[in-house]
C-alpha cells in the first residue's frame, strides 16, 4: 500500500542510527500493552447492541469491584450475538439477548461440537423495554410526527426511515410486528403493505394464518433504489443517522432513544411489545424469516412482550466469573446502573428453569424482587 | 555477498524476508486455494453475489475515472511546480492513507449528508449520498484518491522537464508537449496508479458501510454473509473479491515492471 510512498525523495534523516532505538521503544510499548491483558483475568461479554450505554458503565463498574478484573464488551444484533457463539466459535462468559425467544432455538436445540452438548441450558430475563419511533432532532418533519399521525406519515412514503435488519436484529423483527399490530390498533388493515410495498427488492409479504399475522421476510433484503426505508444490521447503528439527519425517525427501543437523548413517539401500549398484560394481543402477529439457502435458525417469532435474558454458555471460559458478573448485574448496583440508563427492568428477574440456574444466579434473582 | 561465506547481516535480512513473504502468502493462498471451481460457480450462480460484483467493479470504475480527471492534472501541477503551501497539499492527499476507514466514512456523512453543507447543496441536484450509488463513489473516492496521484505524480516526476522545453521551442502548445511528450512517457506510472485507485476501490468497506449499506458492494455483502449467516456463506464473495483484487494487482505490476527497467533510459 505505501509502495509508492516510499520511492518519494526524502530529505536524510540521521538514518539507522535514529531509527533503531525508535523501533525498539515501539517493540517494548508492544509488549507492555499486550501484558497488560493476558495477566489479568478476563470476563468477555457479548450483548445486544441496545444495551451498549448501560454495559460500558457496568463493565466499569464491575471492574471497580473486581481488581485485576478486565471486562471485554462486544455487542451485535440479539441473533448475531447467539451466533457469534453457536457458530463463530467466539468463547463468550456472558451472552445477553434482547428477546428471550432466540436463546432455546439457537442455543438449547444445537450442540457444541466440542462437547456434544446443548450451547447452554437455561436463561434469566432480566429486563424489558418498548418500542418508539425515535425522531431526528434535524428533521424538518419532526413536529409532524405524532402519536396520531405517524403510520399515516410512514405509509406515504415521503419520510425516510430507520429500520434494522429484521433478519439479525430483535428490534428488526419487533419494527415489523409494530406495523402489524398498528393496523389493527388504528384500523389501518393494509398499513405495513403501504408502509414496504416498493420499498425493497423482493417484497415483504403478509399472510393471514388461523387468527395470526405471519409477516414474511425473504432471504436477500435489500432496499431498492430511492427507496425512503434504510436498513441498518442493528437498531443501535441507526442512531448516528438519526443524530445526522439522514433519517428522519426510526423504530428504536425507549431506552436507546433516551439514553441518546433523541425525541420519540410514544406508541399505543397495544403496539409497543412493552406491557406484560398484553401478551395476547401481541401474539396476533408472527415474523417469520425465509432462510433458504443458510438455514441454521428456526426462523419464526411470535410477537410478545419484550424480554431481555442472559446466560452463560455451556463453554464460557471463566464460567466462576461469568456467575459472578451476572449476580452483580442482577444485583442492587447492577440493577441501579440499568435504570439510571433509563432500561427498564423486570422485577424480579425470572429465569426459565429455576433448577437449571446456577445457584449465585438464583440468589440474586430472588433478591431482586 | 562475499566469497562462499554468508554474512550474518545478509542472513538476518533473508530469514526476515522469508517471514514476510510467508505471513503474507499463506492466508492469500489459503483463499486463493478454497476458491476452487465449485465455490466460484455458486458465487457466480447467486444473484446478490452477481448483482454485488457489477455493482463493486463499475462504482469502481466511475471513481478512478472521476479520479483521473481531478487527480492526474494535480498530480502534473505537483510534479513540475513549487507553490507556498506545496508541502501541505502533499500531506493533504495523502491524509486518507492514514484515516481509519469508518472514521473516513464518518466525515464524509457529516459533510455530504442530508444535513451536511455539500449534501444540502447537492440534493436539489438529485445528487444524495446516503444509501446511493453516489455515496458508494463519493466513499471509494475519498480514500482511494491518494494512490492515483502519488502514482501519477511520481511518473510525471521522472519525465525529465527539458524534454518538455524542447517541445515547447518546437513550437508545441503546452497541451502538445503535455500530450506528445510527458504522457506517453508517463503513462504507465499513470495507468498503474489507476489501477491501484480502482483496485483500492473494490476492496473499501469501512467508508463505503457507513454511507452506503445498500445497495451493498462485495466487501459489504462478504461482511453481512459473514456476520448473519457465518463463514460458509460468506466465502462465495469473499473468494470472488479476492481474485478480482489479485487480478488488478497482476495488471499493476505488469505495468509497473517495464517502466523500472526503462526508467533511467533516453526517451526515444
Amino acid at each position: 500500500m505505501t509502495r509508492s510512498r516510499q520511492r518519494r525523495p526524502r530529505r536524510p534523516r540521521g538514518g539507522a542510527t535514529r531509527v533503531a532505538p525508535a523501533l525498539a521503544a515501539l517493540f517494548l510499548l508492544a509488549v507492555a500493552l499486550g501484558g497488560c491483558g493476558s495477566g489479568a483475568r478476563q470476563v468477555r461479554l457479548m450483548y445486544a447492541g441496545s444495551l451498549i450505554v448501560p454495559f460500558e458503565r457496568l463493565a466499569t463498574a464491575f471492574e471497580e469491584q473486581n481488581p485485576g478484573v478486565d471486562v471485554v464488551t462486544e455487542s451485535h444484533g440479539s441473533i448475531q450475538v447467539l451466533r457469534h457463539v453457536t457458530e463463530l466459535n467466539d468463547r463468550v462468559d456472558v451472552v445477553v439477548s434482547a428477546d428471550e425467544q432466540l436463546i432455546p432455538p439457537l442455543m438449547y436445540e444445537r450442540d457444541d461440537p466440542a462437547t456434544g452438548r446443548p450451547w447452554a441450558s437455561w436463561y434469566c430475563s432480566f429486563a424489558t423495554n418498548r418500542v418508539v419511533l425515535a425522531v431526528s432532532p434535524r428533521s424538518p418533519l419532526a413536529d409532524e410526527l405524532t402519536p396520531h399521525t405517524w403510520y399515516r406519515r410512514l405509509a406515504a412514503g415521503d419520510v425516510r426511515f430507520g429500520l434494522a435488519d429484521p433478519r439479525f436484529d430483535a428490534a428488526g423483527y419487533r419494527a415489523l410486528m409494530v406495523l402489524q399490530l398498528a393496523e389493527r390498533e388504528y384500523d389501518e388493515p393494509l398499513l405495513l403493505e403501504d408502509t414496504l410495498v416498493g420499498r425493497f427488492t423482493t417484497p415483504i409479504t403478509v399472510e393471514h394464518e388461523k387468527g395470526v399475522d405471519v409477516i414474511e421476510v425473504p432471504e436477500i433484503l435489500e432496499t431498492s433504489a430511492g427507496s425512503n426505508i434504510v436498513l441498518r444490521g442493528a437498531s443501535i447503528q441507526l442512531v448516528a443517522l438519526l443524530e445526522s439527519g439522514d433519517l428522519d425517525c426510526a423504530f428504536e427501543y425507549e431506552s436507546v432513544a433516551r439514553q441518546h437523548g433523541l425525541k420519540y413517539v410514544r406508541l399505543p401500549a397495544s403496539v409497543d411489545l412493552g406491557h406484560e398484560r398484553l401478551r395476547d394481543r401481541y401474539a396476533s402477529v408472527r415474523v417469520k424469516l425465509d432462510f433458504r439457502r443458510f438455514a441454521s435458525v428456526r426462523p419464526e417469532f411470535t410477537g410478545d412482550v419484550i424480554r431481555y435474558a442472559l446466560t452463560i454458555p455451556a463453554n464460557a471460559p471463566d464460567a466462576e466469573l461469568a456467575r459472578r458478573f451476572v449476580a452483580f448485574l442482577l444485583g442492587p448496583e447492577g440493577r441501579r446502573i440499568l435504570a439510571a440508563d433509563h432500561q427498564p427492568l423486570l422485577r424480579p428477574p425470572e429465569p426459565d428453569d429455576p433448577a437449571a440456574v446456577p445457584e449465585e444466579v438464583r440468589r440474586a434473582c430472588a433478591g431482586a424482587g | 555477498m562475499s566469497g562462499r561465506r554468508i554474512s550474518p547481516f545478509w542472513a538476518l535480512c533473508v530469514a526476515a524476508g522469508i517471514l514476510v513473504v510467508v505471513f503474507v502468502a499463506m492466508p492469500a493462498a489459503s483463499m486463493l486455494a478454497g476458491a476452487g471451481a465449485g465455490l466460484l460457480g455458486e458465487a457466480l450462480r447467486q444473484d446478490d453475489v452477481r448483482r454485488s460484483l457489477v455493482l463493486t467493479v463499475s462504482a469502481a470504475l466511475i471513481t478512478t475515472v472521476i479520479g483521473f480527471v481531478a487527480g492526474v492534472p494535480l498530480a502534473y501541477l505537483l510534479a513540475r511546480k513549487e507553490f507556498p503551501g506545496k508541502r501541505a497539499v502533499e500531506g493533504l492527499i495523502d491524509v486518507p492513507i492514514v484515516f481509519p476507514h469508518t472514521a473516513a466514512g464518518i466525515a464524509l456523512l457529516t459533510v455530504y449528508g442530508r444535513q451536511g453543507i455539500a449534501g444540502r447543496l447537492l440534493a436539489p441536484l438529485g445528487l444524495e449520498f446516503t444509501e446511493t450509488v453516489a455515496g458508494i463513489v463519493l466513499a471509494m473516492l475519498f480514500v482511494s484518491l491518494p494512490f492515483l496521484v502519488d502514482g501519477s505524480r511520481e511518473a510525471f516526476a521522472l519525465v525529465d522537464e527539458r524534454y518538455e522545453h524542447v517541445a515547447r521551442t518546437l513550437g508545441s502548445s503546452r497541451f502538445g508537449a503535455f500530450a506528445r511528450v510527458t504522457f506517453p512517457q508517463a503513462w504507465r506510472g499513470v495507468l498503474a496508479g489507476a489501477l491501484l485507485m480502482w483496485g483500492r476501490g473494490i476492496s473499501e468497506f469501512g467508508a463505503v458501510v457507513i454511507l452506503a449499506y445498500n445497495p451493498k458492494v462485495i466487501s459489504v455483502l462478504t461482511f453481512e454473509r459473514f456476520e448473519g449467516f457465518g463463514l460458509r456463506a460468506a466465502q462465495p464473495p469473499a473468494v470472488l473479491i479476492v481474485l478480482v483484487a489479485f487480478l488488478v494487482f497482476v495488471l499493476v505490476r505488469a505495468l509497473s515492471a517495464p517502466r523500472r527497467r526503462r526508467s533511467g533510459t533516453e526517451p526515444p
